[in-house]
Parts: C-alpha cells; sequence; structure tokens
C-alpha cells in the first residue's frame, strides 16, 4: 500500500505553485501589493466609482507587499504539498475503494474512486490538447477547454467499462458453466432505436478460437460488447433474443458478476488502464474482489510467465508500448482463467512481429487453456490455420462465413520480399529533376536520457510519397513530431521558405508549409459540429470560408468532386446531415479524413501522416490513399509513418525504415545503416 | 417514476427544507421559544452536516450504473480541479459554469450530487474542511439542481444559453446572499451598526443583514461570479453543452423522456 509515486506530488507542486502566482496576482490587481521595503512599480491607487468606492485597485508595489502577499498564500500552499506528499505515499482511491464495494454510499464513493483517478488523465488531457493546439495552429486557453473536457470523459469512461468487466463494486460473483461460454439466438442488439444488428445464431464452444470480421462500423465492437454485457449494462444500448455467457442471462447479470470468467479486452487498452503499475493492473480483478495480496502476486507470477511478458513487471503503464499494452490487456484479463475470453482489435496497433505473436498467444489460449476466444478483427488473413470458425457482419446480421479466401498468413516472407521490391529505395528520377521540396538535416530528438531520433537526414521532393517504417516505438511519430514543430538539434529546410526567418514568424510559416495529422487522430477534433469544424480550420489558416469543407467532400469522394456528380442525388442531403454531426460521432475513417482535411486546407504542401490505417477496414484505407496520392500529384509531398506492409506497399514512392531511432534503408533492400 | 426514485426526491426536498433552515437561522431563531433561541446557530451548524448526508443518501441510489457514475467521477474531478485552482481569486467560480451545464444536461439529482461532490473533493485536496463545508456543499448543489429544474422546451442555441446565463446571474447573487445568511453573526459579532440582534425585529435584522451582505460580497465576489458565469456560459457553453449531451446517460434520457410526455 506505501510506495512512492511522484505524480501526485508533481501535481500538488504544480497546485500549490499556481495558488500562490493567483493570490500574488490578486493582491497586485487589488491594491494588496504595498508596504515594507524597495518600491518596484509606484502605480497610482485608483478608487472604484460608487458603488465601489471601498474598493482600490493597483497602487504601489514593494518587494515587502509582493513578500507578504506570497506568505500569506504558503499555509495553504504547504497543505496542498503535504496533501501531495501523503497522496503520492498512500494510494486513497484504494480507500474510497473500500467504500464502494457497497453499503448505501457506494455510488458517491464509486465516484469519488472515479475522480481520483481521473487528475493525472486530466494533466495527460491537458498536454494532449495542447499539442494538438499547436498541431492546428491556434493559440489561446480558450481553445483547450471543450476538448479537454471530452478527453477526460472518454477516458472515464473507458475506465470506468474496464472497471466494470472486471468485478468492480460487485455484490455476488456468478459462476459460469464451462461447457456453454456463449450461446447466442434469435437476439437483436442496438442503440436506442437509431441502429441495430441481427444475430441469428451465434454458439462458442471451448476451446475454440472465433473470429469476428466485417466493415469499419458495422459494429464488431457492439456485438463483444453485447457478450460482455457492456452495451446492456453499461452504455445503455438495447438487446432482444436469448443472449447467454456461461448459462446465465447475458441481459439480467452486470459485466461485474460475471467477472471471474469472462475476459475482456478493450479496442484501445492503454485508454483503459484502471491501475498505475502492470503488477496492479494483471491482479486489478483479483484485488478488487478482496483476494489476499501474496496470492494476487503468485496469480500475476503465474500468468506473466505464461505469456513471457516477466520483463514487464513493475513498470508504469503509461510507459508501455502499444505492443506491450496489448500483452498486459491480455494477461489482466485471463488472470481469472476465464470461460469466455472477448478480445477487440487486438492487432491494430501492432507491428508485424507484434500481431504474428498476438496471434499465436490467442490461439494457445483457445487451444490449449480451453477458453472460448472470440476476436473481433478486419486484418483477418494471419488468423488463417488458426481460428476454428468465422463470422461476419453482412448487411446488419452477424452470420457464420468462410475463412478469407487465397488469404497467406500476413507475416510470410515472400509478401515482405515482394514489397520491399516494389519500392525503390533510391528517389525516382523523374521527381529528382525539381530541387527538394523540403530538406531534413541531421534531425535529433531526446526524450528525457533516451535519444528518439537520432541525426534523421532525407530529402523530400515534389509528388512523392515517402514511408518511413519501423517497428512500434522506433521513433517515427518523434520523427514527425520533430519535423512539424521543430527539435533539439538538427533543421528542417523548405524550398519556399527564407532560411533567415525564425521565432514566431518561422512557426507561422512553417505551418503553413507542413502539417501533421497525429497519431492520434481525434485529438485535433475541437468543435461540436463537422460544419464548425470546418470554418474554425478555415478561420485559423485565413482561408475563404468552405475550403476545409470542399476538401473534405472531396475526400470523401475519393478525389471526386461531389457537386460535378449528377448520378448521386442524394448527396447534397447526405452531405447536410453529415455538417450538422458531431465530430467524433463520425466512422472512424470519416473523421481521419476530416482531420486531413482539416490539416491539408492551410495549404501545407508537405504533409505528415502518422499510423493513418489504424482502425480503418479495406474501403476506408482505399478513400485515405487515394486521398494522399492527390496532394502528391497537385504538387505536394507526404511522409507516412506506419508499420501497416500493404497499406505501405499500395502508396509507397520510396520506404525507409526506422530502427531505435535511426533511419536507414528498408529491411530486406541492401545492408541496414 | 421508480417508486424508490420518488422516495428519493421526497427525502431530497426535506433535507433541503431542513438545511434552507439551518441557513436561515439567525432570521428563524426569534420564533423559537426564549430559551431555545440561544441553542440556535449550534442547532445550526449540527443539523447542515447531518441533512447534507441524508440529501446524499437520498440521491446515491439512483446512481449505480458505471457509465453515469463515470461521468459523476470526472465532472467531480474537473470541478474540484477548478475550484482548487480558483482558490483565493474571490468570486471567479468557473465550477458554477460546469455545475449548470451539467445540472442542465443530466438533471437535478445529477447537479445536486455534482455540487456536494465537488465541494467534498476541493476541501479534501486543500484541507479545506470546515463547519462551513456543508453549508457550501448544499448551496453548490442547489445551483446544480436548479439548472436541472429550468424548462426542458427551451433547446435552441441562443435560446438555451441565455437562460442559463440568467439562471447563473441569479444563482450567483442567491449563492453569496444564503452564504453571507448564516455565517453572518458569527463574522461580524456583536456592536457594529450591522451586527445581528437575537431579540430585534425582523425588520430591522432584514435591513443589517442586508446592508453586510451588499458591503460582504453582492457587489463585489457576486458580481464578479455572475459576471464570469455568464462569460463561461457564453463562450463555452453550446460546445460544452453538446459535448456533455454526447454522453447519454440513462437517467438522463429518462429524464428526457419524462419530460417530453
Amino acid at each position: 500500500m506505501l510506495r512512492f509515486r511522484p505524480a501526485p506530488l508533481r501535481l500538488a507542486v504544480a497546485l500549490a505553485v499556481g495558488f500562490v502566482a493567483t493570490r500574488v496576482v490578486y493582491r497586485v490587481l487589488f491594491a494588496g501589493a504595498g508596504g515594507s521595503g524597495a518600491v518596484l512599480i509606484d502605480a497610482p491607487v485608483v478608487r472604484l466609482p460608487s458603488p465601489f468606492e471601498h474598493v482600490a485597485m493597483f497602487g504601489p508595489i514593494t518587494t515587502g507587499g509582493l513578500t507578504a502577499a506570497a506568505l500569506s498564500a504558503l499555509p495553504i500552499a504547504l497543505v496542498i504539498v503535504a496533501v501531495g506528499v501523503v497522496n503520492a505515499l498512500v494510494d486513497v482511491s484504494r480507500l474510497f475503494a473500500l467504500g464502494a464495494r457497497g453499503g448505501p454510499l457506494a455510488g458517491s464513493a464509486r465516484a469519488l474512486v472515479i475522480a481520483w483517478a481521473t487528475f493525472p488523465a486530466l494533466a495527460e488531457a491537458v498536454r494532449r490538447v495542447r499539442l494538438a493546439r499547436s498541431l492546428r495552429g491556434e493559440r489561446g486557453a480558450g481553445a483547450l477547454i471543450v476538448p479537454i473536457l471530452e478527453h477526460t470523459i472518454e477516458r472515464s469512461i473507458a475506465i470506468a467499462a474496464s472497471m466494470e468487466v472486471r468485478g468492480f463494486g460487485a455484490r455476488g460473483r456468478a459462476e459460469g458453466d464451462c461447457e456453454r461460454p456463449a450461446e447466442v439466438r434469435d437476439a437483436e442488439i442496438g442503440h436506442g432505436g437509431e441502429w441495430s444488428l441481427a444475430m441469428p445464431s451465434l454458439h462458442l464452444g471451448p476451446g475454440s478460437l472465433t473470429v469476428l470480421r466485417g466493415p469499419t462500423g458495422s459494429g464488431k465492437s457492439t456485438v463483444l460488447d453485447a457478450l460482455s454485457g457492456r452495451l446492456t449494462h453499461i452504455d445503455e444500448g438495447d438487446a432482444a433474443g436469448l443472449l447467454e455467457v456461461g448459462g446465465l442471462d447475458r441481459l439480467a447479470v452486470p459485466p461485474r458478476e460475471t467477472a471471474g470468467f469472462v475476459g475482456v479486452v478493450a479496442q484501445q487498452p492503454r485508454l483503459a488502464f484502471a491501475a498505475e503499475t502492470v503488477d496492479d493492473e494483471i491482479g486489478f480483478s483479483l484485488a478488487v474482489r478482496g483476494v489476499a495480496p501474496v496470492i494476487v502476486r503468485a496469480r500475476v507470477a503465474e500468468v506473466v510467465e505464461r505469456l513471457g511478458i516477466e520483463r514487464l513487471l513493475g513498470r508504469d503503464v503509461r510507459t508501455l508500448s502499444a505492443g506491450e499494452a496489448t500483452l498486459v490487456a491480455i494477461a489482466a484479463a485471463i488472470v481469472e482463467h476465464p470461460i469466455l475470453l472477448l478480445v477487440d482489435e487486438p492487432l491494430a496497433d501492432l507491428d508485424p512481429p507484434a500481431r504474428a505473436a498476438t496471434i499465436g498467444l490467442l490461439g494457445r489460449i483457445a487451444h490449449e487453456a480451453g477458453v472460448a476466444v472470440l476476436v473481433a478483427e478486419h486484418r483477418t488473413a494471419g488468423f488463417v490455420g488458426v481460428a476454428d470458425g468465422w463470422l461476419e457482419i453482412v448487411d446488419g446480421r452477424v452470420l457464420p462465413a468462410e475463412p478469407p479466401a487465397g488469404a497467406l498468413p500476413a507475416e510470410a516472407p515472400a509478401v515482405a520480399a515482394a514489397v520491399s521490391e516494389a519500392c525503390p529505395v533510391a528517389v525516382p528520377a523523374a521527381l529528382e529533376q525539381h530541387p527538394p521540396l523540403a530538406t531534413v538535416d541531421g534531425l535529433t530528438v531526446r526524450h528525457g536520457g533516451t535519444v528518439a531520433v537520432d541525426r534523421a537526414s532525407f530529402e523530400l521532393h515534389r509528388g512523392e510519397i515517402l514511408v518511413v517504417d519501423g517497428p512500434n516505438g522506433a521513433g517515427k511519430s518523434s520523427l514527425l513530431t520533430a519535423i512539424a514543430l521543430g527539435a533539439d538539434e538538427g533543421e528542417v529546410r523548405f524550398a519556399a521558405m527564407d532560411a533567415t526567418t525564425n521565432g514566431r514568424r518561422a512557426r507561422r510559416a512553417r505551418r503553413r508549409l507542413v502539417a501533421l495529422v497525429p497519431d492520434r487522430s481525434d485529438d485535433l477534433l475541437f468543435a461540436d459540429t463537422v460544419a464548425a469544424e470546418c470554418r474554425r480550420a478555415d478561420r485559423t489558416a485565413g482561408r475563404p470560408r468552405g475550403t476545409t469543407w470542399t476538401r473534405f467532400l472531396e475526400l470523401l469522394g475519393a478525389g471526386v468532386p461531389l457537386t460535378a456528380d449528377a448520378s448521386r442525388p442524394t448527396t447534397a442531403t447526405d452531405a447536410s446531415a453529415l455538417a450538422t454531426r458531431h465530430p467524433r460521432d463520425l466512422s472512424t475513417g470519416q473523421r481521419r479524413l476530416l482531420v486531413l482535411a482539416i490539416q491539408a486546407g492551410a495549404g501545407a504542401s508537405v504533409l505528415l501522416v502518422d499510423e493513418p490505417t489504424r482502425g480503418l477496414d479495406p474501403s476506408a484505407r482505399a478513400m485515405l490513399a487515394a486521398a494522399l496520392r492527390g496532394h502528391a500529384e497537385r504538387g505536394g509531398a507526404v511522409v507516412v509513418a506506419t508499420h501497416d506492409r500493404d497499406f505501405a506497399a499500395s502508396v509507397a514512392d520510396r520506404r525507409l525504415t526506422m530502427t531505435d531511432g535511426v533511419l536507414g534503408a528498408p529491411r530486406g533492400v541492401g545492408a541496414p545503416s | 417514476m421508480r417508486p424508490g426514485s420518488r422516495w428519493s426526491t421526497a427525502l431530497l426536498v426535506a433535507g433541503s427544507v431542513v438545511a434552507a433552515g439551518a441557513f436561515a437561522w439567525p432570521l428563524l431563531a426569534p420564533a423559537l421559544p426564549a430559551d431555545a433561541q440561544a441553542a440556535a446557530p449550534w442547532a445550526a451548524l449540527a443539523l447542515a452536516p447531518l441533512t447534507a448526508l441524508v440529501a446524499v443518501l437520498a440521491v446515491d441510489g439512483a446512481f449505480r450504473s458505471a457509465k453515469t457514475l463515470a461521468l459523476l467521477g470526472t465532472l467531480t474531478a474537473v470541478a474540484a480541479a477548478v475550484r482548487v485552482a480558483g482558490t483565493g481569486v474571490g468570486g471567479v467560480e468557473v465550477v458554477f459554469v460546469l455545475l449548470i451545464l451539467a445540472g442542465r444536461a443530466f438533471g437535478a439529482r445529477f447537479g445536486f450530487l455534482l455540487g456536494v461532490l465537488a465541494i467534498g473533493l476541493s476541501s479534501t485536496i486543500t484541507g479545506g474542511f470546515g463547519p462551513w463545508t456543508p453549508f457550501q456543499m448544499f448551496a453548490c448543489g442547489w445551483v446544480g439542481a436548479g439548472a436541472g429544474l429550468l424548462p426542458r422546451r427551451v433547446r435552441s442555441g441562443v435560446a438555451e444559453i441565455a437562460m442559463l446565463a440568467a439562471y447563473g446571474v441569479v444563482a450567483s447573487y442567491a449563492f453569496g446572499l444564503v452564504m453571507n445568511l448564516w455565517f453572518w453573526p458569527f463574522a461580524i459579532g456583536s456592536g457594529t451598526g450591522i451586527s445581528y440582534e437575537p431579540g430585534a425585529p425582523l425588520g430591522r435584522n432584514l435591513a443589517s443583514f442586508a446592508l453586510y451582505s451588499l458591503t460582504t460580497s453582492t457587489i463585489t465576489w457576486d458580481t464578479l461570479r455572475a459576471v464570469t458565469t455568464v462569460a463561461g456560459l457564453a463562450v463555452f457553453g453550446r460546445a460544452a453543452l453538446a459535448a456533455l449531451r454526447r454522453v447519454r446517460l440513462p437517467h438522463a434520457r429518462r429524464v428526457m423522456a419524462k419530460r417530453a410526455e
């Protein structure tokens, strides 16, 4: 229980400093900074007119006055720091957790648990929104408030769901029938009449791995949510018909009570981590039902050994890479030896080696441990030969399906070699005739003591799409961010930019030359409707109203201007319906294209795109590829960082591989530098 | 309406009435028998935390869905952070903006509990617990609950924000008034022109209180609070409401359905 965590203390010190500073500012404003000591500023006292005549403003500011103002704030500031020290040593949320287990005040106690867990997330949200703001070229604190609110709400709901499916706040513990992991007949699931999905028949037997596929937005996650109980018990969706897990009625038994035999791996595990260390995260479901710490440790050690992730023990969950996070989430989901394991898009964030490892692991969990595993995924090729059953969502129905036809296992060496040959390392001769659009020269990025990007240098030519690939954590994102916002060392020279400009003017000029669509592109969505988002982007970039909106529609139509297309008469209605929607309610593909339109709208010639295909189905990927190609053909250049080899092969004119921060020739072609 | 929900409403209203009595003790004390009058301030101080507990118990049962609790927890954290950051900048209570928007989006009960928990959490952080804490809890809870009781018919963007802003002005001044009222005798003591006199007629005490409240906060902090609340609602109101309403809460949907009938 006693373990020093620096984050709460840092937060407390920041709050205390802020508190003292506001007090001093307040005193200066309201004539409270005078007194003994040297006079710093001898401002006149301004008496307010009636009825505020007893209020004086400004007045002399002295060293003694400022000291007194700061000192008067110290007692409370010290209390804030002291509470921070206690908080850094004692995990107070565990005390709330005791009250949250039951009793008449369980609701308030649970809300306080979540509030407590939200504080670090709040700081994280502020950091991410600030980065997004500078990527969009905006300034001012006003731009931050609503996005921060949205971030924290999204995260808190993810945490609440992950706590719920792991038994947090459960009063009882239901036992499931191992022979009947999941059974669905004549069921219909949906969200408040707006959308529904039919599940005529679904049977998952023990020791089987089933893959559920279907386009983005078709409802793969909703099927998993219906089985985990999240749909009806947390998201307040609707379900009718027979839905059973472990022989129990899913609609009657809440997820927290089936945590002992239903394991869930969320789509974005890093968003849903409820504890702070890997050990606590894996042992969470045991700890919340009061298992003795010594037994929790033993069970965590056992599962960690089974997955071969002993090296991750003791790590802070926030430092995990995407691949590591997926493994930890799987470990946390199987620590209770579940009968049914539900896994949502486990491959989305992973590089090829991690994908192969994860597929193998899921296969072993099904076939060796006898768990019924259901995986929702549209990267299905790798599961051929591992999966026992296939399901597909077709026209709003979940139906049995055949394995994907003609698919090779995704990581077959033959495919990788073919990709490498198709993508020359050298700049194609046709492109070299023009001077480079941008020159990246010795760019170096350090995070603390580690070098994330080590002297990256390359030239970027008009009309080309350059793909930077490499494993998770190689420094691809850091490289793109450095090109967009500047780095510790090295520089990026643009053909169109005067080398002598610097400071704020250089930053503004840079924004017109280079734009980044980051990995978490949703961070860049600030407004409450698509139309407002587009107007805002036009305003920031100083472009005529409608520029971004038109660009967005063009991207959706994959380069075909919608207004000129007479064969699609419903488009105008579709478009106006789209304009009034909340940006975050769009599909993943639409959201990514919207951010692309916003970022390209400022007229930047160099477009940087980080992991653009995450969560996209093949048709959305094709749209995205067309959009990037269109940008290059209009005389721009695109840099794509991705570990999606198929996508890389489909768009790349040229490829570079990044390994441990060093940029070099692609793997399999020539010797690595 | 579920039977449990009816009980909870009755209990919340009863608790609020008793709490209102504790707030107004200086004005109610003359109505008590003479030998009980001396005990009135202490009774008020003791009643406030008890009724706060009863009121929280009353609404707590309505919040069991993980999603509602997640939202309540998050907004409590945001409100507490905002309140702690704004300590000492008297009157600039951005927390009112949040209470009003959350009460409007998710209903009176949610607004009430958010106000209570925000005060509870921020007091835990700053160590600012004291006799005033339950009074602050009720006052903030009422601000949130009041926003949840405003007419649902007003839905169009500008009209809704205008209504919330008008409510924000009323709530800002009312908050100052009720917080001054119970504290007034403790703050000034006796012997000044505006001191509380237990035996004096109601009219005279009211006049003294009006003067005390006017000089203490009404024309300064409360005005500032009203201005910042209106400004906050005008600048962030629409987008923040949209952000909150995207989270479909079970009980908020029930509120909507009920009002629509």
